[in-house]
């Protein structure tokens, strides 16, 4: 196994790629009582255009297959549902379906082997049937609306509308109704058997185990199967533009939502980490808790809390969004408008950049407190290609002419939306 | 450390970080929620030496990005208002010798017990600005439907009395409330309530105890006899009428709510074990992914999303909420129904038993993985004047028989069926 060691947080991954495909990632946890694992696909909302290995053809999948893959994976052929099983075990199980990926996961304080078996025999074992498709078309359905009824979602959905053109992103990754109602057997089945191969997927655990026995359990619980070549995936050309700058849309609500999406040039491989930590400093300089920016808008009363903020990317698409609350959003777009102006122009000031730094290295640090965290955390970087260790490293070493160029190339005007949800 | 401040340590080499919580706990009352909940809110703005947020967030950042958390809890009878601050531990600094634990220390309690007074107030721009934030977050209690339903139903149950407040306050009471009367309140509030004071973290070889009675803010704190309720389960007698409440929102999906009461005697009331067995009748409801509702309603019928139920000890109710299709309110009310009555009937196997204990064992075995959770259980145990370790809380779980629970179930009764629909 490789073991690659972080001497600041004081952790270790022991990472092992298994001659089926399998890449195996094991954190050990001394003195824990909780073991989380999370077995990831390489396979979200986004991959509904693709050429299966060995095909000629192109596939094309209803939008919402990978969310809908997702619920069913727990029906088992002897009428049984894993979830149940598991959960029967003490055990806290769930599975999620983001755009990028799908995954599997459980956490266990105790009966942790027994789950064990249950949790790698249903990943591995699909079972669907024309019943049982049927019948998820409803709970999928009353999932889809309960979003509907969530602001927050609506004016996300709607920047990422506004951003993109042609990138799936920009669709709810259950699908709508209508798209899923077009799902039956023999698509899952395709889609299970392209995507869930094991050369496609990522497990990781974290928790008090030793790392060669660990490796072990999961090995033989692996049913045979070989690794299969690439999986072509096919997105259309992205144009650089935006669709909309601006968008609204009417919900009760009693203050306006807001979402700022910035689209960017997806980063170089080398330059990922670089590039996020980057955006990450930028962001809490311009609009971060101690900015003149934010103590402006909170003492007007244009904005009453936080925004978050975040910087999303895979190898097709990269963006910032920034969310919140106002009763004055058009306020909020002009003033973060003249901030980014305010540092395009007269650059970063170096004691403002050193202690942002520091904040966000000891938010690196504090991500290691808790096993599931940590588990997400590398197979989310493995999905993107990254060693999560790097992030420690890298913002120690972060330098202010870097993030001036970050600056420049990502936080441009033409390259912005704005998305707001209020009363009507 | 005095009477009415107590301190609490748990050491423990889990985490990167160390994490100090203060909780000032008092009794919930209308006339007291509005001004606790802007307060929380104006402390944080400033105080004697740091004045501005900007300046206590600068510190902050410095200090590795340490964590400054305010909020409010109701906790049986009482209103807690909670201050926390967690930062790294100093074995994951890139440099030696910060001592973050006592920096820490000093901040939040500059924070809490060392405001920033001018005039005799408090700043009258933060209380005019924090009376627009509070204003906002009590409106915005419709904003989320899913809770906004489980709190009215709750408003229902308990008209006039504590247990219906809203946490964060009412409108109506901002007005009257200014920089004067609220530092006064404050002075009162910090003079009679009491006061927890938790830090967890690695701390071998740390002087905790001393580190917090050098800490100038404490140590100038007053003995005093502390205002709060022990909290205690409170009796109900049965005889009020089914309620039901329908109320209309723009919702594509229904909120279905019914609060049940737990009619109990005084010495069932009294006996420890009482809480426990609720908590084990609840998982098999619907406190679980095996539970009858989750199974009953959300997967064989696939009338809902969400199916679930949960036990309050303290006021004595059981909660089921469900989302569910506006025309299917029949269906799923009945269904529910029928759970409740197989409970009653005993309608439940020892698998069933078995599984909610598995999965409220491992619960408890998780408390200790998380260092807020850990505290917010020991609170609630100082909170009702109990000392129940982690150890003695699984062994009360692992011996509750099937009987136990048949009695328990017969006991639930409606109070309120309420339902937010279109």
């Amino acid at each position: 196994m490789q073991i690659i060691e972080n001497l600041k947080v004081k952790e270790k991954v022991y990472i092992e790629k298994l001659k089926n495909g399998l890449t195996v990632m094991i954190i050990p946890k001394e003195g824990i009582k909780k073991k989380y694992i999370i077995w990831g696909t390489r396979y979200g909302s986004n991959d509904s255009k693709f050429i299966v290995p060995g095909e000629n053809q192109v596939t094309e999948v209803p939008k919402g297959v990978a969310h809908f893959l997702e619920h069913k994976m727990f029906e088992q052929e002897n009428g049984r549902n894993s979830l149940d099983v598991l959960s029967s075990l003490g055990v806290n199980a769930n599975a999620f379906t983001t755009n990028t990926h799908t995954a599997y996961l459980y956490e266990a304080t105790d009966n942790f082997y027994e789950a064990l078996d249950e949790f790698m025999d249903y990943v591995q074992h699909p079972y669907f049937t024309d019943e049982n498709v049927e019948k998820e078309k409803g709970i999928i359905g009353q999932e889809i609306m309960m979003y509907d009824d969530y602001p927050e979602w609506k004016v996300y959905l709607n920047a990422l509308e506004a951003m993109y053109h042609t990138n799936p992103v920009k669709l709810d990754i259950t699908g709508t109704i209508e798209t899923i109602s077009h799902i039956d057997k023999e698509i899952l089945y395709k889609c299970y058997n392209t995507f869930y191969n094991p050369s496609n997927m990522c497990l990781v655990v974290c928790g008090d185990f030793n790392p060669d026995e660990i490796l072990k359990d999961i090995e033989k619980r692996l049913i045979d199967n070989k690794a299969e070549g690439e999986i072509k995936r096919i997105y259309e050309q992205e144009n650089e533009t935006v669709v909309n700058p601006k968008v609204e849309s009417n919900m009760e609500v009693s203050i306006p939502l807001f979402t700022l999406g910035i689209k960017c040039i997806p980063p170089k491989q080398k330059e990922k980490v670089k590039t996020h930590i980057a955006i990450d400093v930028l962001l809490n300089l311009i609009i971060g808790e101690s900015s003149n920016l934010y103590q402006e808008l909170y003492k007007s009363g244009v904005i009453l809390n936080m925004p978050t903020f975040e910087y999303e990317f895979t190898d097709e698409y990269a963006h910032i969004l920034i969310s919140g609350i106002s009763r004055n959003p058009d306020i909020f777009f002009d003033m973060i408008n003249k901030e980014i102006d305010n540092y395009l122009i007269n650059g970063i000031n170096e004691q403002d950049f050193e202690r942002i730094k520091k904040m966000i290295y000891g938010e690196y640090i504090k991500e290691y407190n808790d096993v599931s965290n940590i588990a997400r955390i590398f197979l989310t970087d493995f999905m993107k290609d990254v060693n999560s260790f790097d992030y420690i490293e890298e913002i120690t070493t972060l330098d202010i002419e870097y993030a001036k160029q970050v600056l420049r190339d990502n936080f441009k005007k033409e390259k912005m939306v704005f998305s707001v949800v209020k009363a009507s | 450390m005095k009477q009415g401040i107590k301190l609490h340590t748990i050491n423990t080499n889990k985490f990167k970080t160390n994490l100090i919580a203060i909780f000032l706990s008092t009794p919930l009352i209308r006339e007291n929620v509005t001004k606790n909940s802007l307060l929380v809110s104006v402390l944080r703005r400033g105080c004697e030496k740091y004045r501005t947020q900007e300046e206590i967030s600068k510190k902050l950042e410095e200090m590795y990005g340490a964590e400054f958390n305010c909020g409010l809890d109701k906790i049986g009878k009482n209103h807690v208002l909670k201050f926390y601050i967690e930062s790294i531990n100093d074995e994951f600094l890139p440099q030696n010798g910060e001592n973050m634990l006592k920096q820490s220390m000093d901040i939040l309690s500059e924070i809490i017990f060392n405001p920033l007074i001018q005039d005799e107030g408090f700043n009258e721009e933060y209380i005019n600005q924090e009376k627009e934030n509070v204003k906002q977050i009590i409106e915005a209690k419709k904003d989320n439907k899913a809770n906004y339903a489980i709190f009215r139903c709750v408003e229902e149950m308990y008209k006039n009395k504590p247990e219906g407040l809203y946490k964060y306050g009412y409108t109506e009471d901002l007005e009257e409330i200014n920089t004067k009367n609220l530092y006064s309140y404050y002075n009162q509030l910090i003079n009679t309530c009491k006061i927890d004071i938790f830090i967890s973290g690695k701390l071998d070889g740390i002087e905790v105890e001393k580190l917090v009675q050098e800490n100038e803010n404490i140590s100038k704190l007053q003995e005093r006899s502390p205002l709060f309720t022990v909290n205690k389960p409170e009796q109900k007698n049965g005889e009020k009428e089914e309620n039901e409440v329908e109320e209309k929102l723009d919702v594509t999906q229904g909120k279905l709510v019914i609060g049940y009461d737990v009619i109990a005697s005084k010495d069932e009331l009294e006996n420890k074990k009482f809480r426990y067995v609720g908590m084990l009748y609840n998982a098999i409801l619907g406190g679980t992914a095996t539970s009858k509702l989750f199974q009953n309603v959300r997967e064989k019928e696939s009338l809902a999303y969400t199916a679930s139920s949960s036990f309050s000890y303290y006021t004595g109710n059981v909660f089921i909420n469900a989302g569910i299709e506006i025309e299917n309110f029949e269906k799923a009310n009945n269904i529910i129904k029928e759970q409740i009555e197989d409970m009653k009937k005993g309608e439940f196997t020892e698998e069933d038993i078995k599984n909610a204990k598995k999965v409220i064992i491992s619960n408890i075995d998780g408390i200790s993985d998380e260092q807020d959770t850990e505290i917010i259980y020991f609170l609630g145990q100082e909170l009702s004047n109990n000392n129940v370790t982690l150890e003695q809380y699984k062994k009360y779980i692992q011996d509750i028989s099937k009987n136990k629970i048949e009695v328990f179930a017969k006991k639930i009764r409606i109070n309120t069926i309420y339902f937010l629909r279109n």
